[in-house]
């Protein structure tokens, strides 16, 4: 029969038709998906001597030019705690409101670079001075090159290394730095601080490793203030949701890890229940 | 009794005037120059010993100023450095204890915000960071006692 031949086709067609509509609603569903999900995944860490590199160029285009720091640097010298809190360094970029006037008045930067002040047996340079000292492009570094003193490369050479650059909790247990916490003349002379549990906190998903979190060590490096209330607001287990989307957004955990720390896309850093922090 | 030293400056004084009346009445012109020239000198030389005198009182009293100053900004830097010295044991006070240390971040707050500005701007942002600390613990041990 003709008409039920016709008719067969045409239910075919129709099937083919809905399976082909079904096909492209499952493809953009799943690229709508994907788009946020690109968008929030955490992006790939740059070079470790690249990474937390701070240019300071809130006066761009005035001599003697833009700021480099290099964040390596200095933490391997000083805790958290003395720069973040002592000195008062904000955590945000552009928050901290550095210049040449607090610098050379002994503030910021100046805190330490003053001319006068000794570390490991060697006056730091003054930042900012009044009187020339030849020093501007140690600091004032970006876009020129060799008048950086100090190179990752060769600084890092005899650090332990992690998945991840530097493994800079092995680096202090073993002694290849000695980071300080207190500095003369800036610190507040704090009690010995009482020793803080590290604890565990489970993931939004069952499939994912509980966060062993060393609350111990990020006390002794940061302080408390450093974080609490500003980066984490309630000491109330489950009162607020921390998510990876938020962490790669810079809140939480992200306020170091993935700027300055090591970065979000080592996930047995916090993930894992084997001991953490070591190399 | 008048002291003797001052009888005889007085003295000094009055002949140095004789002397210098006479050569002006009756010297040659170029003794007239020269007594001119000395007495302008001298007078030259006694403004700038009052002057000098005049800047060195004025950089005491400036002294003065600066000490005193310093005296007082060392007192809120000492109730300061008190205040946030006891961050690390924040969690062992008390409630009314964590009270009275917000209370003294927040009567110190006016004292910073009189200072210059570099200071100004880093100790607020600490007095800021220990203010805040306390806060939260004392909200903490409140939600735990409910």
């Amino acid at each position: 029969m003709p008409t039920s031949s016709m008719q067969k086709r045409k239910t075919r067609n129709d099937n083919q038709r809905r399976l082909f509509l079904f096909a492209r609603g499952c493809g953009i569903l799943l690229l709508a998906c994907i788009a946020p999900a690109q968008i929030y995944l955490p992006r790939p860490a740059p070079e470790p001597s690249e990474y937390g590199k701070v240019i300071l160029d809130t006066y761009s285009g005035a001599e003697p030019g833009a700021v480099v720091f290099d964040h390596w640097l200095h933490r391997s010298k000083f805790t958290c705690r003395v720069c973040h809190v002592d000195i008062g360094f904000a955590m945000q970029a552009k928050a901290t409101g550095i210049n040449a006037k607090s610098n050379g008045e002994g503030f910021h930067c100046g805190a330490c670079h003053d001319g006068k002040r000794m570390f490991e047996g060697k006056t730091i340079f003054a930042a900012c001075s009044a009187v020339a000292n030849n020093q501007c492009n140690r600091c004032h570094s970006l876009g020129k090159n060799g008048v950086r003193k100090y190179e990752y490369k060769e600084f890092t050479a005899r650090f332990p290394k992690g998945i991840y650059g530097v493994n800079w909790e092995a680096a202090e247990k073993s002694r290849a730095i000695k980071p300080v916490d207190f500095v003369e003349g800036l610190s507040v002379k704090i009690a010995q601080m009482q020793r803080r549990a590290d604890f565990s906190v489970d993931a939004a998903f069952p499939w994912v490793e509980p966060i062993n979190f060393s609350h111990e060590k990020h006390s002794i490096w940061n302080g408390c203030e450093l974080c609490h209330p500003e980066i984490f607001p309630t000491a109330q287990k489950g009162t607020i949701r921390f998510s990876m989307f938020s962490n790669i957004d810079g809140r939480g955990c992200g306020a170091c890890h993935g700027k300055v720390a090591f970065p979000l896309n080592n996930c047995s850093g916090c993930h894992s229940r084997a001991p953490l922090w070591v190399p | 009794m008048v002291p003797t030293a001052m009888v005889f400056k007085a003295k000094l004084w009055t002949q140095l005037a004789t002397i210098f009346k006479r050569t002006i009445r009756k010297g040659t012109p170029f003794k007239q120059t020269v007594v001119a020239a000395v007495l302008f000198m001298g007078l030259a030389a006694w403004c700038c010993e009052r002057a000098v005198h005049e800047v060195s009182a004025l950089a005491g009293q400036a002294d003065t100023a600066r000490q005193s100053s310093q005296e007082s900004s060392e007192s809120w830097r000492t109730e300061f450095d008190n205040i946030c010295a006891k961050t690390e044991d924040a969690m062992t006070f008390s409630q009314e204890e964590l009270t009275d240390l917000i209370r003294r971040c927040d009567s110190l707050q006016p004292q910073i915000e009189k200072l210059d500005e570099s200071r100004k701007k880093v100790y607020l942002e600490r007095l800021r960071k220990c203010r805040g600390l306390y806060a939260y613990v004392l909200d903490a041990k409140k939600k735990d006692k409910k």
